[in-house]
């Protein structure tokens, strides 16, 4: 499953549509905005949302200067610094540029075949907890919203229609959901309302719509995606639900992304480009 | 333009700087702004727990029971009685504050320091779970207690009917509602804390109201059972969390945590209001964040290396004694060093969370997560007062009201804006000082505020919005124009995207 090039005559401005970051940051970038109309633009937050995105430019240019040279990949260091700024939470601003430079050197530094292992912003955050005492993730930050499940929802699906992995989405969400539903409702007995409250959170939606997607961290074949996604998932549930670690996707992606590598080489397929 | 948008910004992030905290705080009101609340003190490290209840409970106390959901089978000293002055004591020192200032004559300048600053609060109302055999009914009562004026039962249950009948045999009142709430808790392997008054004890202990309880247990779990309270609730309960940890401010993790509006400038004659005042802010962030949000009262570090403890203080910020009575079990007694240094070692921080929840809007018990973040937060609100300057002699007097008078216009505005209330009731605010300088004593014209959804209390941001609907406006505009030639594109798109 790969997508087609769309042949699109250059000078016109459609063009624009034939590259699925595009897509990404368009879907990022609002999703920003609403949670910063949501808010009445907290101030300390539009800052810490300028930091994010200046510096991850600005490493993104300073590594790609020293390695080849394309600078055409700032639009992936803008993604980068959207989820950053949509899942980090730092008590000081300067953690901001350590997140920023883990998540950005990550790409260089930790590649496998010419493809990088970690998802950037997923390392950029999970590293700067693990290795700062200054961050952390907020799931409960948009709370439950079925609005928003509509709005990610549909924008997510347009990208990842773009990039062809509605498959990984759709299986993690579907597992996810599944074995919550088969354990809070169908065991335990709880009132439906509290499945679809779990749900509809704003942060599992944007994982589910944005981070696992990215095509360049996720096995290269449909199958192996599929298995990686129900890993994924299984793992996800049992901490969420046995250990009361909340914010448990984001974490299991990054301490799975490795496993990559080996799926890769199990189930061959043609790499993503652009 | 650039640098325009550049000014924009850098004003933006300026603001928080220029308001830093000071003020002066007299006086404490003595009644609580929400007095139909219940109150709950959480302390957490790693996995140890201490939760301490506190109920307001009105009726006669033979009718007084409580049923909650507890991981473990808690043993007889892991249950206490403590005193309920802890609750005024955290109350107070959290709760949000008015603060006062005055202007400066702005001819003859001149501190004055007869400043007055009143506080109110916020307290709690149990959400009493009317509460009181056996073998049939698959329950088993694990443990057996007296404790303080309380009779403690620890049960365990096989299925909720039979916990449920239990109950009713027993005399404890358990809503209709509650045996679907209790179903999960006896899957989820949870024991049930069950609590009577022992009559004969309260009397030997010579009790007049009702002791908070506090309970230590070990969990992974950090969350309050709120599900069992909503079967028997009539509309929404308020309940006020203090929390104390060890690293940062305690949030839910299900549901979402805001900051409450705070560092307003309210009008002057708001001090006899002001718990209306706070109640209607309350609300209208209730309503504005779908009701299922919880709002995050007061922040503050609380280490002994930390020697600003409040800014502006209501009361005086806890100490030894009384963080013991709380259920701090990490905190260490120590000489108090220097001036307000505090008589207890080591990290401690303290959020108090209020949250108001009903069954609909609240499908989840909530759960928390300690978070790193140090900074202090409190709901502040600033009355300035100003002076009397005779504008005859003082050359400055009528700029000085020109100033007055704006800031009364916002103040106002801000009053609107936080609570709804009709500020056209208040016009004398500001016809006085309209009246001062020979302006007509107009009905307020033109309502200032932002555009829509964009009015800022204060200072109201017209920019942004602005330069938005610009945007929009040009690219409507634009799309018209060239709507021969997009019109065709509009396939391609829908033949590329589908």
């Amino acid at each position: 499953m790969k997508t087609k090039a769309i042949e699109l005559p250059k000078t016109s401005t459609l063009s624009l549509l034939s590259d699925a970051r595009h897509f990404q940051i368009l879907f990022l970038g609002s999703f920003l905005v609403m949670v910063l109309f949501a808010n009445d633009f907290p101030k300390e937050y539009l800052f810490q949302i300028g930091l994010t995105i200046t510096s991850c430019l600005f490493f993104q240019l300073v590594f790609t200067h020293f390695t080849n040279k394309n600078y055409a990949s700032w639009k992936s260091a803008l993604i980068t610094s959207l989820g950053l700024s949509l899942l980090l939470k730092v008590d000081a601003l300067e953690w901001v540029l350590f997140a920023t430079f883990i998540a950005i050197g990550s790409k260089f530094l930790i590649k496998y075949k010419n493809k990088h292992v970690f998802n950037p912003a997923n390392i950029g955050v999970v590293g700067t907890i693990l290795f700062t005492h200054h961050a952390w993730i907020s799931p409960g930050q948009w709370g439950s919203n079925i609005i928003y499940l509509f709005i990610v929802g549909s924008l997510g699906f347009l990208v990842i229609k773009k990039v062809a992995r509605i498959d990984i989405a759709l299986t993690f969400i579907g597992t996810f959901g599944g074995l919550l539903f088969i354990r809070n409702i169908l065991y335990l007995g709880w009132p439906i309302d509290l499945w679809t409250h779990q749900m509809t959170n704003g942060t599992l939606m944007l994982f589910t719509f944005f981070m696992i997607t990215d095509p360049m961290t996720t096995p290269n074949n449909q199958k192996a995606r599929i298995i990686f996604a129900i890993i994924l998932a299984s793992v996800a549930f049992y901490l969420t639900t046995f250990n009361h670690f909340y914010a448990a996707p984001v974490w299991v992606l990054l301490f799975m992304s490795p496993l990559t590598i080996v799926f890769d080489r199990i189930w061959k397929s043609e790499k993503y480009r652009w | 333009m650039k640098k325009k948008v550049i000014l924009i910004l850098i004003a933006f992030t300026m603001l928080p700087i220029l308001q830093s905290f000071c003020g002066f705080y007299v006086s404490t009101g003595n009644s609580k702004i929400f007095n139909q609340a219940s109150e709950v003190i959480l302390v957490r490290d790693g996995n140890k727990n201490t939760v301490t209840m506190n109920s307001d409970f009105k009726g006669d106390v033979k009718d007084f029971a409580i049923v909650i959901p507890v991981p473990t089978v808690l043993k007889e000293n892991d249950i206490k009685v403590v005193k309920k002055d802890i609750f005024n004591k955290l109350n107070q020192y959290s709760e949000p504050r008015l603060v006062e200032y005055y202007d400066e004559h702005p001819c003859q300048p001149k501190y004055r320091y007869d400043d007055m600053v009143m506080a109110e609060s916020v307290s709690i109302k149990s959400n009493a779970m009317m509460v009181k055999k056996e073998k049939e009914l698959g329950v088993t009562i694990e443990a057996k207690y007296t404790v303080g004026e309380y009779d403690i039962l620890i049960l365990s249950a096989k299925e909720s009917a039979g916990l449920k009948t239990w109950l009713l045999q027993n005399e404890y009142k358990i809503p209709a509602k509650a045996e679907e709430v209790l179903e999960p808790y006896i899957k989820s392997k949870m024991n049930f804390f069950v609590v009577k008054v022992n009559l004969v004890e309260m009397k030997k202990l010579g009790r007049e109201e009702l002791s908070p309880i506090q309970i230590s247990f070990e969990s992974e779990k950090f969350m309050l059972p709120i599900r069992l309270g909503m079967a028997n609730a009539n509309g929404p309960q308020d309940l006020i969390i203090y929390a104390f940890t060890k690293n940062g401010r305690v949030e839910s993790t299900n549901y979402r945590t805001v900051k409450i509006p705070t560092d307003k400038n309210i009008p002057t004659f708001m001090r006899p209001n002001f718990q209306e005042f706070y109640k209607d802010l309350f609300t209208k962030q209730y309503k504005k964040y779908g009701r299922n949000a919880v709002f995050t009262e007061y922040a503050w570090d609380l280490s002994s290396h930390n020697y600003q403890k409040c800014d502006p203080c209501s009361t005086t910020p806890p100490s030894y004694a009384e963080l013991k009575d709380a259920g701090v079990f990490f905190a260490n007694y120590r000489t108090p060093q220097g001036w307000q240094g505090s008589d207890y070692e080591g990290n401690l921080f303290f959020t108090r969370l209020h949250v108001r929840y009903d069954r609909e809007n609240f499908p989840m018990d909530l759960q928390f997560q300690e978070t790193m973040d140090q900074q202090s937060f409190q709901g502040r609100y600033i009355m300035q007062h100003s002076v009397n300057v005779d504008m005859q002699s003082c050359s400055e007097g009528r700029r000085y009201y020109n100033d007055v008078l704006n800031r009364r216009e916002n103040e106002l505005e801000t009053l609107a804006n936080l609570t709804n209330w009709d500020i056209d009731n208040y016009e004398d605010y500001t016809n006085e000082i309209r009246a001062k300088l020979g302006y007509k004593t107009t009905k307020s014209e033109a309502k200032k505020g932002g555009l829509f959804f964009f009015s800022k209390g204060n200072k109201p941001n017209k920019t942004l919005p602005s330069l938005l609907l610009l945007t929009s406006l040009a690219l409507i505009s634009f799309l018209i124009y060239k709507r021969k030639t997009l019109l065709p594109k509009l396939a391609v798109i829908k033949n590329f995207l589908f």
